[in-house]
């Protein structure tokens, strides 16, 4: 579902004349499989979030090619980007990313707008989608109104709400109380039971770790382990 | 993404300020509304001064001389050449005049009328040319005539220094016309056809002319052929061995005979298009001329002083568009987190486009909806109230139905798109910059 080949990433930073290349990500190869849930776990500064930058197309790779559902995507156009993450990906993000002047309702229904889907079709997905996630109530509410759990649950129905059979989550417990983290967790595992979604999940929540089928780990930049989540660990060879 | 939803979208985004929307709307209707009201006074000008001298029949008219044949000039036409000239664009009419080919010995209350002669027009197409009266109106039934100018004049002259007394006295008169005719078999026969006199022909432009015609329509034309059974009613001559100008007699040409017109003149509906129809007849082996002819800039001159109008109202236009670009530009930068939501999960980079597009070009369309207005009201307003100013304070008297300003639909519907044009240019660069928001500073909120 996802192939990663010898990716490697840097950013270049400062004034021109001055520029200073600083190197992120080494050599990674990474697959992961359909229907499976994978957690990479890191330190801060260790090149989780970059890894996942470079899954959604936000960045490009300065080597290496990315394969995501079957379609080279590395050199895919902005244009091409848009239609494939709408088509094909889902997003959770740590602080939500609601748009603040859209209703719960709207916000939701955002990718339905973008996919040119008609208003009445619209309208029964996203109440049928924030019932599943127990936010109904709270549809024509704002962000701004909404508690940090009832925002991550738009969050949710927004990034499941074309059926994705990919989702990347960046951190996406980060901001709940273990409560609301709980949920989100149960609802993760039944989709990937349910529907068969890929789930790519950045964390360092151990008990988000733990729904995974697979924990990987990043250190400067470098793929270390890949652990299945309930057997021994495998360990790779540091690139 | 729908159409429907775009426009959903910029509807929401516009309430979000309304102060400075409304604000960039204002500035873009003073703009479309100068630039409509400066063109205004030119078309104003131009319709009031050029229309009314060029506009006359003796500028808009084509005088038709004749139609090149075998190595001579046919000035006889027949009815295919009237209908061609007719069916040329921008003729507006095409006129002519027949004498009646006898006299017709015109009286009016039992006296003789001094006529040199009866003239066959047609006159709805001498309505649409502008026959021009001198009083009355134009015939409108069968039995109706017009008189020249000069038709009371006596038969042996006027004394020196008198006056004739004025035709217009002869209006709603009655005029009898007697028309005869040589039957076959030798036997004179006479009709007497009484027509009413409801219009006087303007007094001719050179002191030395008369006009002393009857002109008669295509009724009382037909009243007379059917009478005589001739074209325009002329007499025969019957054979005679003791006349001898004329043993043989003359037989004149019947009804069913091809009829030939005389002083055909096409007329133009405006001045600047004379030049082009005069080229297009000329192609077709017509002699023609016209006095529009020889004015050979006139087209140029209008085109220019429009253009020119135009261009000064559209820098006001471009004065606004800065603030188009302002408001734009302070809207991306506004919204750069939602649109990198958006592009984040999706959104097409040309949506985001269309988006900022269709905000500049509603700003635009309901700038120049306002301008528009405020300018038919600026321009009835200047019409009414200037010339009380100019009289007023100037001691000068402005004509009667001079109009200062005015505003052509086209004139109305050029400075729409011009407005709209200009904001679709201003937006077109905050536009692209929407599109190319990055999507990891937008939702790290670092833009």
């Amino acid at each position: 579902m996802i192939e990663m080949n010898q990716i490697n990433h840097q950013f270049t930073i400062g004034k021109k004349g001055k520029e200073r290349v600083i190197p992120v990500l080494h050599n990674i190869d990474l697959q992961v499989k359909q229907g499976e849930i994978v957690a990479i776990v890191g330190r801060s500064g260790s090149g989780k979030s970059t890894l996942l930058n470079l899954m959604s197309g936000y960045i490009r790779p300065t080597s290496g090619t990315i394969h995501l559902a079957g379609q080279a995507v590395t050199n895919m156009s902005e244009g091409e980007w848009a239609n494939f993450r709408l088509a094909h990906l889902g997003f959770m993000f740590q602080s939500f990313q609601l748009i603040q002047s859209m209703t719960a309702f709207e916000n939701a229904e955002l990718p339905l707008v973008l996919k040119g889907v008609g208003v009445s079709q619209r309208k029964k997905r996203v109440m049928e989608m924030l019932d599943q996630v127990g936010i109904a109530d709270y549809a024509g509410h704002y962000p701004g109104e909404l508690s940090g759990g009832q925002q991550q649950r738009v969050s949710v129905a927004r990034s499941l709400m074309l059926n994705p059979p990919i989702v990347l989550a960046d951190e996406p417990t980060g901001s709940l109380d273990s409560d609301n983290e709980r949920q989100l967790l149960a609802l993760i595992r039944h989709l990937n039971q349910d529907r068969g979604t890929t789930f790519v999940l950045i964390t360092h929540d151990e008990q988000v770790a733990s729904v995974a089928n697979r924990t990987i780990t990043l250190k400067d930049g470098h793929l270390l382990t890949a652990a299945p989540a309930k057997g021994g660990i495998h360990s790779y060879e540091a690139h | 993404m729908k159409l429907t939803d775009q426009f959903r979208f910029v509807r929401q985004n516009m309430k979000k300020n309304k102060t400075r929307l409304f604000m960039t709307v204002l500035a873009t209707a003073m703009g479309c509304s100068f630039l409509i009201v400066l063109a205004s006074v030119g078309f104003g000008l131009q319709k009031s001064i050029v229309d009314k001298v060029v506009g006359d029949r003796m500028v808009t008219a084509i005088d038709i001389y004749g139609i090149a044949a075998k190595d001579q000039v046919n000035t006889s036409m027949d009815q295919t050449n009237i209908e061609y000239l007719r069916s040329i664009d921008h003729v507006k009419t095409v006129t002519y005049r027949n004498y009646i080919l006898q006299n017709l010995n015109p009286s009016v209350e039992g006296t003789a009328v001094n006529s040199n002669g009866a003239v066959n027009v047609d006159f709805v197409a001498e309505a649409k040319a502008g026959f021009a009266l001198a009083s009355g109106r134009l015939p409108q039934n069968g039995s109706e005539v017009i008189v020249g100018y000069n038709i009371r004049e006596s038969l042996d002259g006027n004394k020196p220094n008198t006056e004739p007394p004025s035709a217009k006295e002869w209006l709603s008169k009655t005029m009898n016309l007697e028309v005869e005719q040589l039957a076959k078999d030798g036997t004179k026969q006479s009709k007497t056809i009484p027509v009413t006199i409801v219009g006087i022909g303007q007094k001719p432009s050179r002191e030395w002319q008369t006009d002393t015609k009857v002109y008669v329509g295509n009724e009382i034309l037909t009243e007379i052929e059917s009478f005589t059974q001739t074209q325009w009613g002329e007499k025969r001559i019957l054979a005679d061995k003791e006349n001898k100008d004329n043993p043989a007699g003359y037989e004149p040409l019947g009804l069913q005979d091809p009829r030939q017109y005389r002083e055909v003149q096409a007329i133009a509906d405006g001045a600047n298009h004379v030049k082009a129809i005069a080229e297009e007849i000329r192609v077709q082996g017509y002699y023609s001329h016209s006095i529009a002819d020889e004015l050979e800039q006139v087209n140029l001159v209008f085109l220019i002083m429009k253009i020119g109008l135009l261009f000064v109202g559209t820098i006001a236009v471009l004065i606004a568009s800065i603030g188009i670009f302002n408001t734009m530009t302070m809207a991306v930068t506004e919204r750069a987190q939602d649109i990198g939501i958006m592009k984040a999960i999706g959104a097409h980079p040309s949506a985001i486009r269309r988006i900022f597009l269709i905000e500049s070009s509603m700003i635009g369309l309901l700038g120049a909806a306002i301008g528009t207005i405020v300018a038919y009201i600026i321009s009835i307003a200047v019409n009414a109230g200037l010339p009380l100013i100019i009289e007023g304070f100037m001691d000068e008297k402005v004509p009667q139905d001079f109009i200062f300003s005015w505003i052509p639909p086209y004139l109305a519907i050029i400075s729409c798109l011009i407005s709209l044009a200009v904001a679709l240019l201003s937006g077109s660069r905050p536009a692209k910059r929407a599109t190319r928001i990055d999507v990891l500073r937008a939702l790290r909120r670092d833009l």
